[in-house]
């Protein structure tokens, strides 16, 4: 035991789960079965990226949201409703510190839930 | 489907099909269909012929925005009048009390709808200039349905400017997902830049590879009506040719089966108007937009525990990928723009 929870934590479970899907189970299943064997697996990898994401990168993009809206609201709903209202087009003082903070919350989002995409796929 | 119900369903389709001798010799679902249920069913008629038909009919939670079997019925008999190849509306059903939901009936056509095989299939059709030139054969059929249709008053009035209506229903949608502010700047750019009206037409608003049945002798069926309705005709050329519906054959610009200028050479030969490449862009910028809403919506089919689904679980984070496509091509067309201004 390392800490109060006992190893291999929830990031190593999700990913020898994951090998075993593939490597093990996947190839002894009829085609009927194996589409579903893909999205089990797939689903354990996105949630295997998920917890590895670090807690600081998700507090450091809401701050630049938080000061871009400068509303005591849920600051991705005031981003929204920003650029709706057109207050972020371009041409505006804050376009391209939104547009950069989308870029960022893009490769995030991406990491997480289609890192294929970041390596051009 | 079990027995009292097939029993029912018996009884139904032969008083239908004015047929006291009609017997069903066989049932299975069809795989896909996240929406809609799928069901062939192998009959032998009471004069000894052998036929195959598929019965269609409701998932237990389905989209809002998508329409029932009864108003699909309609959409597939006023294609089929019209030429377009669908397979043979039979009969609808309204009666939920037959196999617990209204159902259509349709001949059954064989072919091969799977995208990821499509677009990997050379000798498709006779080859991939003829499938882009029956892609847009059958567009141009669909888009010579115009309104008004007392056969299809379900539609409601066309829209006065489908772009600008493609934006509010987006908002809407977005309102009701939650915040995603990536979509909301991919909206916000296609509402400042949206096209003026044209004159409406009927658009099949689902017109993608996966939901085209093909073999190799020509494209076989166009499937899946339920979001059809009346719109601007290029949001169903730009839904086709969109980057995320080419199933990662992205030379290949017509659903990642032909090329963009066999499909759009098809249509002229059709008697369709030259399709106006940037307005035909737009939709294809929409097209990233009302994918992801689309998937949201999915999502939320799941997490509202009335249908729990792990393909529906998964369909939300195809939204990153689509974003990440969105926030470049809205970085692009401004560029253009500010070049151009």
């Amino acid at each position: 035991m390392s800490g109060v929870l006992e190893h291999p934590d929830a990031a190593a479970l999700l990913t020898i789960a994951r090998t075993t899907v593939l490597e093990e189970i996947l190839p002894a299943l009829p085609e009927t079965h194996r589409l579903t064997a893909r999205m089990v697996a797939n689903a354990l990898g996105i949630a295997q990226r998920m917890i590895a994401v670090d807690p600081s990168r998700l507090t450091a993009l809401e701050a630049r949201a938080t000061a871009l809206v400068r509303s005591g609201q849920d600051p991705w709903a005031a981003l929204c409703a920003l650029i709706r209202s057109g207050q972020a087009d371009p041409g505006t003082e804050c376009h391209a510190a939104v547009a950069s903070l989308l870029s960022d919350l893009a490769q995030l989002r991406c990491e997480t839930s289609a890192p294929k995409t970041l390596a051009g796929g | 489907m079990d027995e009292a119900r097939c029993e029912r369903l018996r009884d139904w389709l032969a008083r239908a099909a004015d047929d006291a001798g009609l017997a069903i010799t066989a049932i299975e679902r069809l795989v896909g269909g996240a929406i809609q249920q799928n069901w062939r069913l192998t009959l032998r008629r009471g004069d000894g012929r052998e036929e195959r038909w598929v019965l269609r009919t409701d998932n237990p939670a389905t989209l809002a925005v998508s329409h029932g079997r009864i108003e699909e019925f309609a959409l597939l008999r006023a294609a089929h009048a019209a030429g377009v190849t669908v397979a043979e509306p039979l009969f609808v059903c309204e009666d939920s009390g037959v196999i617990g939901a209204p159902f259509l009936v349709m001949r059954h056509v064989a072919g091969i709808a799977a995208a990821h095989r499509v677009v990997k299939w050379d000798a498709i059709a006779g080859g991939r200039e003829a499938a882009s030139r029956a892609l847009r054969r059958e567009l141009a059929r669909i888009h010579r349905i115009r309104p008004p249709r007392s056969d299809l008053a379900f539609l409601g009035d066309p829209p006065a400017d489908p772009c600008l209506a493609f934006c509010a229903e987006q908002e809407r949608a977005l309102d009701a997902a939650g915040p995603h502010p990536i979509l909301e700047w991919g909206l916000r750019h296609l509402r400042r830049t949206a096209p003026p009206p044209i004159a409406p037409s009927l658009c099949h608003n689902d017109f993608r590879t996966g939901n085209i049945l093909w073999t190799e002798q020509g494209l076989a069926a166009v499937l899946d009506w339920e979001f059809a309705g009346w719109g601007d005709p290029h949001a169903d050329l730009g839904w086709l040719c969109a980057r995320c519906w080419r199933f990662g054959n992205l030379a290949m610009e017509a659903g990642g089966i032909g090329t963009r200028a066999a499909l759009y050479a098809g249509y002229v030969e059709a008697g369709g108007a030259v399709p106006d490449a940037a307005r035909v862009a737009w939709w294809e910028l929409a097209a990233h937009l009302r994918w992801a809403s689309i998937a949201l919506a999915q999502g939320a089919r799941h997490l509202s525990g009335r249908e729990p689904s792990l393909e529906l679980a998964l369909t939300p984070h195809i939204v990153p990928e689509l974003e990440w496509h969105i926030l470049r091509e809205v970085a692009s067309r401004e560029a253009g723009l500010e070049r151009a201004a």
